[in-house]
């Protein structure tokens, strides 16, 4: 975010002037739709249908039982380093399912995968992501991106501990690293390069609402420059105020009044102008939406109950073997139920989208104690909505057409604190797709070394730090540029959101997961 | 040496900082020159007072509110939510002598609440009151209780020093989370460093950090310290990540944030939480450290860690530039000591415990110089936060208004200022608000239920794409502020105002939080009157006309039948009143102008 805007400086400033006086004027007309269309008018355009969704896993996901190398040295590190007292969380392999429950032999053993290029060594995923072997192994629409992590520059373990080499700020603080991963800079840095990516196309779109979607919370990742992020719950766009008929306590003249006063100030003061904004996005795009999206009950999203109204909660879909012998509800696939079914209604005039970036996530990957539980069932819902995405962008057609990735604050040290890990660096994470070059891994994978007696800095490794930190190989600029020259952004927009770029050489600007 | 800094906000943004600095209002940079010596000097008068409560009251600028008005809006930043009550003492006390007083007033347990609260269900085949049980002790001292202040400033601590009953392990202990709260009322107006203590000895924070049962290093298969309190203690607790002036700005070193800490310091630090785990009857038994005993103690959930020196680091440990050298056995009692002086005394903890009180009290971007008053009297009273919550309320920037100054209101203190304002009563007294997480059709906040120890928002959070981030300003509530969090409060309060909120009451065919709005009701044929009610009770008064005409309108367009002289239609009329007084309650309940407290 250094570099400086290469253009339309002014044409930035008149929006947000516009967005500040359309926030702060009441008579503005319905402009929440169509208001950062002005942001876009120069972008080019498209005539298909792509989106990226971001499947973030909040807390730092401990990719390192996530994907296992199982060659026999990488194992004997590994096995050697987690196996600690009170509760060793090494994953175990080639050994029967021992059970129920998520201890390492409850969950039987590591689940075998066949990279194409397999570097030399063998790997394999964490039992609990069964659903995900096929994708990989045989549909090929599931790819790995083995230690990725924020970067400033290429980065060796030398350089890493000399002085004057570019790092992330706060590195393993969990909000700065959320963010770094979202918009490449620590916790204040407020525009997203999924944000970006949408900015440089969503001009191609009919209602630039539409163009950056979240079905969770707030997200840093989808705020471009002039693109706004529009929440969606995972019910769906929710109506504000009035009941079906138009009214509130069975007036419309009261309805029409509440939504006067919640989209406008009379006052000046500017949160009051930012919060009615929010206000009269919300009343716009739920009448666009309400008969645009197909109901989640529809055989496309969901399963219609036999009686009665429909249940997230109840829809087969939408729930996960737990380690018990029954099943759960898994709010990840729900939060996809939603994307999809916007998704599907792309094409409808009143969304009208050809690119769309998502957001979506799951919480609780903090996994400093008691990691075998919580991480187990993680994993399970990851792997479980992660498959359930792919079979319904089937059902729709849209497989080529999404591209799915992982990403978490950071990921977790190689070593054991007794009953779990702390907080790392680099991370595995998964990209899906019918666009995606799958059953590959792109990039290097990390050499596992174990303590040294003087000090625990992994002196064996040239990919690990201190507790076996994983020194990222490869960046999350690298990742998002492979993903946004799949999208439609040139070179030189590349680098303008990527500005970090500039110090890889050009042929490894694109990791090269994407077919085309 | 740290090069000048920058005034301001956040670490990496020095150029938004200055031109925040910028946008504030010609009142409050005069203020920020002219009002600092006078606020400071007020404080000085602190440094000698010990852990008691000041009550010097040395030179307030305005010493009695001028107007109801204004006494409501300084309820707003020191209560729940004004009443006429409240306003009417606040006139006669004026502001200190009302904040000394609150000090006082008497506060009910949320343990013994909660404990009665869950033998009455059992007693009535209910299974318990669980989590509910802590929701409805927070409502029904935020609604009903007295020591107002002493609970408003618990809730802005319970959002610093955050466990979260979203975590499975601390929500399984409710009765515990409980007497947490009652740990943060009394820590309230207590020492910093003795709400240190208690914070990181809580066996809660122990369950939600995961320090409770961390052990030392085992040198030789390799397994070290868990790191996680040693760590968040530190950025979010007590210094945060970046070196602060006194004003709350980062220093810089050739234009770059200085760290506060580093990798070896969280390594060092995390040794000091090792071996500290359940209070046990047997004591330092092993199995009191693994399982708390057997039995164990009942209470061993809220009772203070105990340290349990074989499982303490003995080995040397370095954090801060502070050394603690080896222990021949492990002393976590001394080493704790150490630490918690070691942090509790870093230069930082003013402007960084400073500046969120001021945040979650009354502006989201206070002045340099109001933090530096409201740090100033944090140092000079030893820490102490009655003083420190007293220089927050009482400095000038409190009092001035601009277009920028204020902050979003909390959703829960939407709901609280409501249900205070119009006088809600309890039909079974335990106010069974409940659980109000869900954004899609509630408040999308409850007290002690943030989804990670970062609270529900961050003190730094700037709204993307907004007016206020174009102003480099910061709005933290606006973290949860968005389409569907929006949608469901209107429909969440449309439903408050139309049916009363809480559980169903059977017998009574209600819910339990009721309003009888009798006074609402006398001026239901007088649309500018009961207007005028609404905006007095709400907005302190200070309602645009246009809203009010906006909202007068409304009130006015539902008709009110005329008596037919056989008085067959009574019930039609004092439906269409109802609807009225809903109407105006409603509409803003739901304005903008009311989200923000200015």
């Amino acid at each position: 975010m250094k570099h400086p805007i290469r253009f339309d400086a002014s044409r930035r400033l008149f929006l947000q002037q516009a967005s500040a006086m359309s926030a702060l004027c009441a008579s503005a007309a319905p402009l929440a739709l169509n208001l950062s269309a002005m942001g876009s008018a120069a972008a080019q355009a498209a005539t298909d249908y792509k989106a990226i969704v971001c499947l973030f896993l909040y807390g730092g996901n401990d990719s390192i039982n996530m994907v296992l190398p199982t060659d026999a040295a990488s194992w004997a590190a590994y096995s050697t380093v987690r196996n600690q007292a009170p509760d060793s969380i090494a994953l175990l392999k080639d050994v029967p399912v021992g059970g129920t429950g998520t201890s390492p032999t409850a969950l039987g053993g590591v689940l075998p995968i066949s990279p194409a290029r397999n570097q030399g060594r063998s790997f394999a995923l964490h039992p609990a992501m069964d659903a995900l072997v096929p994708l990989f192994n045989v549909d090929k629409r599931l790819a790995i991106l083995p230690n990725v992590g924020p970067l400033m520059a290429p980065t060796t373990k030398a350089q890493h501990g000399s002085t004057g080499h570019p790092l992330p700020a706060n590195l393993y603080s969990h909000n700065d690293q959320q963010n770094t991963w979202q918009a490449l800079g620590p916790e204040g840095v407020g525009v997203g390069w999924g944000g970006r990516l949408a900015d440089a196309l969503a001009a191609t779109n009919a209602f630039p609402i539409f163009s950056s979607v979240s079905a969770s919370g707030n997200a840093v990742w989808l705020s471009g420059r002039s693109v706004r992020q529009y929440q969606l719950g995972g019910g769906g766009a929710i109506r504000m105020g009035a009941d079906s008929s138009g009214r509130i306590f069975g007036s419309t003249a009261v309805a029409d009044a509440m939504q006067r006063i919640v989209s406008g100030t009379r006052g000046t003061h500017v949160m009051e102008g930012d919060l009615a904004a929010v206000n009269r996005r919300a009343i716009d795009a739920e009448a666009a939406l309400r008969s645009a999206m197909k109901p989640a009950s529809d055989p496309l999203f969901g399963t219609a109950p036999a009686s009665g109204s429909y249940s997230a909660n109840a829809d087969p879909k939408l729930r996960y073997a737990n380690f018990n012998g029954g099943s759960d509800f898994n709010a990840l696939a729900w939060q996809l139920q939603v994307v999809a079914r916007l998704m599907d209604a792309a094409g409808n005039a009143a969304v009208g989208a050809r690119r769309q970036v998502f957001f979506v996530s799951l919480g609780g990957f903090d996994t400093h104690d008691n990691q075998n539980t919580q991480h187990a069932t993680l994993m399970a819902r990851v792997a479980h909505a992660m498959a359930y995405f792919d079979t319904t962008l089937g059902g729709l057609g849209l497989r080529d057409k999404v591209t799915l990735f992982t990403a978490s604050d950071f990921g977790r040290t190689f070593t054991s604190n007794g009953d779990g890990t702390d907080h790392g660096w680099g991370a595995h994470h998964f990209v899906q797709g019918g666009a995606v070059a799958g059953g590959d891994l792109y990039g290097r994978f990390p050499t596992f070394g174990t303590k040294n007696a003087n000090n625990n800095g992994f002196d064996g490794s040239p990919d690990q730090l201190g507790n076996g930190v994983l020194l990222p190989t490869s960046s999350v600029d690298q990742l998002g540029a492979t993903l946004g020259r799949w999208f439609g952004l040139s070179d030189s927009q590349l680098l303008d959101v990527f500005p970090n770029l500039l110090r890889w050489d050009t042929a490894q600007r694109n990791l090269g997961f994407m077919r085309a | 040496m740290p090069a000048p800094s920058t005034p301001g906000l956040a670490a990496a943004w020095p150029q938004r900082i200055w031109r925040s600095a910028l946008t504030l209002s010609l009142a409050a940079l005069v203020a920020a020159c002219g009002g600092g010596g006078g606020s400071t000097s007020s404080v000085e008068t602190l440094a000698a007072g010990g852990g008691a409560t000041d009550t010097t009251a040395a030179a307030p600028v305005v010493e009695k509110p001028a107007t109801r008005a204004e006494a409501a809006r300084f309820l707003t930043q020191a209560s729940f939510g004004p009443t006429d009550a409240d306003i009417d003492t606040l006139m006669a006390q004026g502001y200190a002598a009302w904040i000394d007083a609150q000090w006082s007033q008497p506060w009910a347990s949320h343990r013994a609440t909660w404990e009665a609260a869950d033998a009455a269900a059992k007693a009535a085949g209910d299974g318990g009151v669980w989590q509910t049980g802590v929701a409805n002790s927070f409502w029904k001292q935020a609604i009903g209780g007295q020591a107002q202040l002493r609970q408003r400033v618990a809730f802005a601590l319970s959002q610093i020093f955050v466990i979260s009953m979203q975590g499975s392990a601390v929500g399984d202990e409710p009765r515990a989370v409980a007497a947490w709260f009652d740990m943060l009322n009394t820590q309230a107006n207590g020492r910093y460093r003795d709400l240190l203590e208690a914070v990181t000895l809580h066996p809660q924070m122990g369950v939600y950090l995961s320090h409770l049962k961390n052990r030392k290093a085992d040198p030789i298969t390799g397994r070290v310290p868990d790191e996680n309190y040693a760590r968040e203690v530190m950025q979010l607790f007590s210094i945060g990540l970046v070196q602060l002036n006194p004003d709350g700005s980062t220093k810089l070193e050739a234009g770059k944030p200085l760290e506060t800490y580093g990798p070896a310091d969280i390594a060092g630090l995390a040794k000091v939480f090792t071996g500290f785990s359940w209070d046990c009857p047997d004591w330092p038994d092993n199995s009191c450290f693994h399982w708390g005993g057997d039995p164990a103690d009942p209470d061993r959930a809220w009772k203070p860690m105990a340290g349990y020196p074989q499982y303490h680091s003995a080995e040397e440990k370095t954090f801060l530039g502070t050394t603690i050298a080896a222990q021949g056995r492990g002393d976590p009692g001394a080493s704790l000591k150490v630490a918690l002086d070691t942090l509790a005394a870093h230069p930082n903890v003013a402007p960084f415990i400073g500046r969120q009180l001021i945040q979650r009290l009354v502006t989201s971007n206070p002045s340099p110089a109001y933090v530096q008053a409201v740090a100033t009297a944090f140092a000079a009273s030893g820490g102490h936060l009655g003083s420190t919550v007293k220089a927050v309320l009482m400095h000038p920037e409190a009092r001035q208004t601009s277009d920028s100054a204020g902050k979003p209101r909390e959703p829960v203190l939407k709901l609280s200022a409501f249900l205070r304002a119009f006088n809600y009563q309890s039909d079974s007294g335990d106010f069974k608000v409940g659980a109000t997480d869900s954004d899609a059709d509630a408040l999308g906040q409850s007290p002690l239920r943030s989804p990670s120890v970062f609270n529900f928002y961050r003190p730094g959070y700037v709204p993307p794409g907004t007016a206020t981030a174009a102003l480099g300003l910061v709005a933290p509530e606006m973290q949860i502020s968005h389409e569907t969090s929006a949608a469901g409060y209107v429909n969440f309060m449309r439903d408050v105002v139309q049916s009363g909120v809480g559980a169903w009451n059977a017998t009574l065919q209600r819910r339990d939080l009721q309003a009888d709005f009798a006074g609402e009701l006398a001026l239901a044929d007088q649309p500018q009157a009961l207007v005028q009610r609404v905006n007095d009770k709400l907005l302190g008064g200070r309602m645009p006309a246009a809203l009010a005409s906006e909202i007068q309108a409304a009130v006015a367009s539902i008709t009110l039948p005329v008596l037919n002289t056989a008085g067959s239609n009574q019930a039609s009329i004092d439906r269409a009143k109802l609807n009225r007084v809903r109407t105006a309650l409603f509409l803003a309940l739901v304005a903008p102008e009311f989200a923000v407290q200015k």
